[in-house]
């Protein structure tokens, strides 16, 4: 198995080295047959990589601790799934799974161009998608292979850090990588329309559902992070402003910047230049955090150790950039769009300025995390930004880009007009208005909180009311009830209710963030069997003391009675793990979730004498924050769920 | 160039300068030398850093110094140079212990000095997460 795997690697480099040969030939000869070669190698390498994959995973299965990978990832007491998600928990599965996926996604866009075989982009594209494929396949056959084997089989494996068996982990870096793959596609088309010359939109409309996908997967792997943060860590929190929470979070927020001027461009064919150069950010911004996470170039809390992978990814980085930017120089006369802006008071401008808001987001959060490398190199000390630099930078950024949501789609299209702005202002802004008036009577001080919840009433009041007013006048144009339009219209409109919904997502997850952020109170305590610790209104009991065995570790879990304002609510089991082949216990978060907060418990201390430590806080509103990240997914594959087929006559 | 295209360059203009003035204002208040321990016990010049400033300091754990006070939650420690020096710098932490936390493993910890003790008061800790850790048997 380990020869087949490590076989199936070579093959594959060898079809994705052979595919950028053929394409090469093909469209300097301008000769269909090598272009064909070239698209069945491209094939090829997706079969090839598949093979390798199934090969990992058979190892992992099979407890073959021959192989280096999968003696320090996996061991025999461990349970099933977490040996097959174990594939991913190191960087060479990792690299594996990413070269597998991009080999399906490649296939992927074959399939989808079977009917157009001699279009002038798809060489170009498939150039590209060759190209990416041969650095990872390179980096797995020549310098970091999984399927690299020990001088001796040991006995057992080291197992899999405790930390990672968790369900949202094993998800976690997946969907981030697909994420991250996924925009190798609208960039492979963007330097295929450059190299062509297309100046129209059509690169655009081809590779939409490539970006919406890759944004919702993107979205995914950070809400998945945050979860994992949030019930894994033990510090309370879900967020941390760390380089690899950072790295993922500054791709997200340009591939957010370019889905909106994508759209101005399908309506209005403008920003043409500007979206080249916002898909090639995005692209290499995915490289770039890879390589953050991958060089150990940053202290982070993530350690994925220094491989020697970085000055790799460097170069492809480079070797990216430098490409990219020469097209773009190259191709600048002919994307030049005459059409400029017709009115500050537009639509368009709102998406400008949400643009810029976004990018200067995604600079400053880039500054902060880098920042020691470049203090460094000006003055020779390492210069360090926390939390509290992107926190305050950030913090009003995003509440002028809340703002920016709310106003957008109140404005109409080329230019709005006074009378138009009054009529669609007067709902929203009364509900803000009573929303801030409510909530200052209700004893909210904090202006910061104070403003993110007025903002986020004002947004949520401008689509509820864009949402009603349509359907009312649909039902009555049509005579249809309101309870079957409204669902009806949401479907049949979906493009533009998912992108709304998206917005209704954004709103709920500021509201999550503001009301823990602002509001979240901590307490500690340690506790003989009987007492109690009083936190906010909850009074948590020290009831009773259990440890017994379970899978692959023994658990020591103390019961705690919780009751609030003197009614009992319930129990609680607090817990602290020792897993075998571990030398450290782990504490165990355990969670009361309400939509109104959640009571948040670790135990990071257990006595001799029967004492139990806690650590209890206190966060309001949190679950909005999941709740708002969920609906955002949603709002996403909506937006994407294709319309259906016209028979075309 | 057309007037509403100046407009909208000013205004993006303005919110450039703006975003910049905040960058500015964070790093000015918020920034903090990064130190190694022979750095921070001045066995090796480093940046000049006065008593009672927040900076960062990285180091492996010395073996034998943990000291885990589970009612109290205060953990004391020895950092060790990560460069090869010999300079060691006693910490604390009040709070609970991470845990990845273990002897020879790289924390960063983020505090004030006190050189009179010779003291770091830590008022934050991270913890290298490794995706692999050693099993006992393996010693």
């Amino acid at each position: 198995m380990v020869i087949f795997g490590t076989l199936s690697q070579y093959a594959a480099l060898a079809f994705s080295l052979g595919t950028m040969v053929c394409l090469l030939l093909g469209v300097m000869r301008n000769d269909a047959r090598w272009t064909q070669a070239g698209r069945r190698c491209l094939v090829s390498v997706t079969a090839c990589t598949t093979l390798a994959s199934i090969a990992l995973g058979y190892l992992f299965l099979s407890d073959s601790f021959q192989v280096e990978y999968v003696a320090s990832y996996s061991d025999r007491a461990l349970p099933i799934f977490y040996k097959l998600t174990a594939f991913w928990a190191g960087q060479k599965g990792s690299l594996l799974v990413w070269a597998w996926v991009l080999a399906l996604c490649s296939a992927l866009v074959v399939y989808n161009n079977r009917r157009e075989p001699d279009s002038r982009l798809t060489p170009y594209v498939y150039l590209v998608l060759g190209g990416t494929l041969s650095f990872f396949l390179y980096l797995l056959c020549a310098v970091t292979s999984p399927f690299e084997a020990l001088a001796f089989t040991p006995q057992d494996g080291q197992g899999l850090n405790p930390m990672l068996q968790n369900p949202g982990m094993v998800f976690h870096p997946p969907t981030l990588f697909l994420g991250y793959i996924g925009f190798t596609i609208p960039f492979a088309y963007a330097i295929a329309a450059m190299v062509t010359g297309t100046t129209d939109a059509s690169w655009i409309k081809k590779t939409r559902a490539w970006n919406v996908l890759s944004w919702i997967f993107l979205t995914v792997g950070i809400i998945l992070g945050c979860q994992w943060a949030y019930v894994e860590l033990g510090w309370g929190g879900y967020w941390a402003w760390d380089p690899v929470e950072n790295a993922s979070f500054i791709p997200w927020l340009v591939s957010t910047a370019f889905i909106h001027t994508a759209i101005i461009q399908e309506r209005r064919g403008i920003m043409k230049v500007w979206n080249m150069v916002l898909i090639l950010l995005t692209f290499l911004l995915c490289i770039f955090g890879t390589y953050l996470v991958r060089s150990g170039v940053l202290q982070s809390v993530h350690d994925f150790g220094a491989t020697g992978l970085g000055g790799y990814f460097l170069a492809f980085l480079g070797i990216a950039t430098v490409g990219g930017v020469y097209l773009l120089a190259e191709s600048y006369g002919e994307f030049k769009t005459s059409n400029a802006l017709e009115s500050y008071l537009s639509r368009e401008s709102t998406f400008l300025f949400n643009n810029v808001i976004l990018l200067a987001l995604a600079f400053a959060t880039l500054l902060g995390t880098i920042f020691p490398l470049i203090s460094e190199a000006v003055t020779g000390n390492k210069i360090t930004v926390g939390q509290p630099f992107f926190n305050q930078v950030n913090t009003p950024l995003f509440l002028l880009l809340l703002a920016i949501t709310g106003v957008c789609p109140l404005i109409g299209w080329r230019k709005a007009s006074p009378a138009n702005l009054r009529k669609n202002f007067l709902r929203p802004a009364l509900s803000a208005l009573a929303t801030g008036g409510a909530l200052f009577a209700a004893g909210v001080r904090v202006p910061s909180a104070l403003l993110a919840f007025i903002l986020a009433a004002f947004v949520a009041g401008t689509i509820v009311q864009e949402y009603v007013l349509v359907v009312l006048s649909r039902g009555a144009v049509t005579g249809e009830a309101t309870w079957s339009a409204a669902p009806r219209l949401l479907w049949r409109m979906r493009r533009r209710y998912g992108g709304h919904l998206v917005h209704l997502g954004l709103v709920l997850t500021v509201v999550g963030i503001t009301g823990s952020s602002a509001y979240k109170i901590e307490a500690q305590g340690t506790l003989a069997k009987g007492e109690s610790l009083g936190i906010g209104t909850y009074e948590l009991k020290y009831e009773d003391f259990r440890q017994y065995q379970k899978f692959n570790r023994t658990v020591y879990a103390a019961t705690l009675g919780i009751s609030k304002g003197g009614t009992r609510l319930g129990a609680l089991d607090a817990e602290r793990r020792y897993y075998v082949n571990a030398k450290q216990p782990t504490t165990e978060v355990s969670l009361r979730s309400t939509l109104w907060e959640d009571l948040y418990v670790t135990m990071p201390g257990i006595g001799s004498n029967g004492d139990i430590t806690l650590k209890v806080a206190v966060n309001p509103l949190l679950l909005w924050f999941w709740i708002g990240g969920g609906l955002m997914v949603v709002g996403g594959v909506l937006a994407i769920i294709p319309p259906r087929k016209r028979k075309t006559p | 160039m057309k007037k509403s295209t100046r407009k909208a360059l000013a205004g993006v203009l303005v919110i450039a300068a703006g975003v910049g003035f905040l960058i500015y204002r964070g790093i000015a208040t918020t920034s903090a030398y990064y130190l190694t321990v022979a750095e921070l016990t001045g066995a090796v010049a480093g940046p000049r850093v006065a008593e009672g400033d927040y900076v960062r300091v990285g180091g492996e754990v010395v073996d034998g110094t943990i000291d885990y006070d589970q009612k109290d939650l205060v953990l004391r420690f020895a950092l060790r140079d990560l460069e090869g020096s010999e300079q060691t710098v006693a910490v604390r932490y009040d709070g609970p212990k991470p845990d990845a936390f273990a002897p020879d493993i790289e924390v960063l910890a983020e505090g004030t000095f006190a050189r009179a003790e010779g003291l770091f008061r830590a008022q934050n800790l991270l913890v290298k997460c490794p995706s692999k850790y050693q099993s006992e048997q393996e010693k």
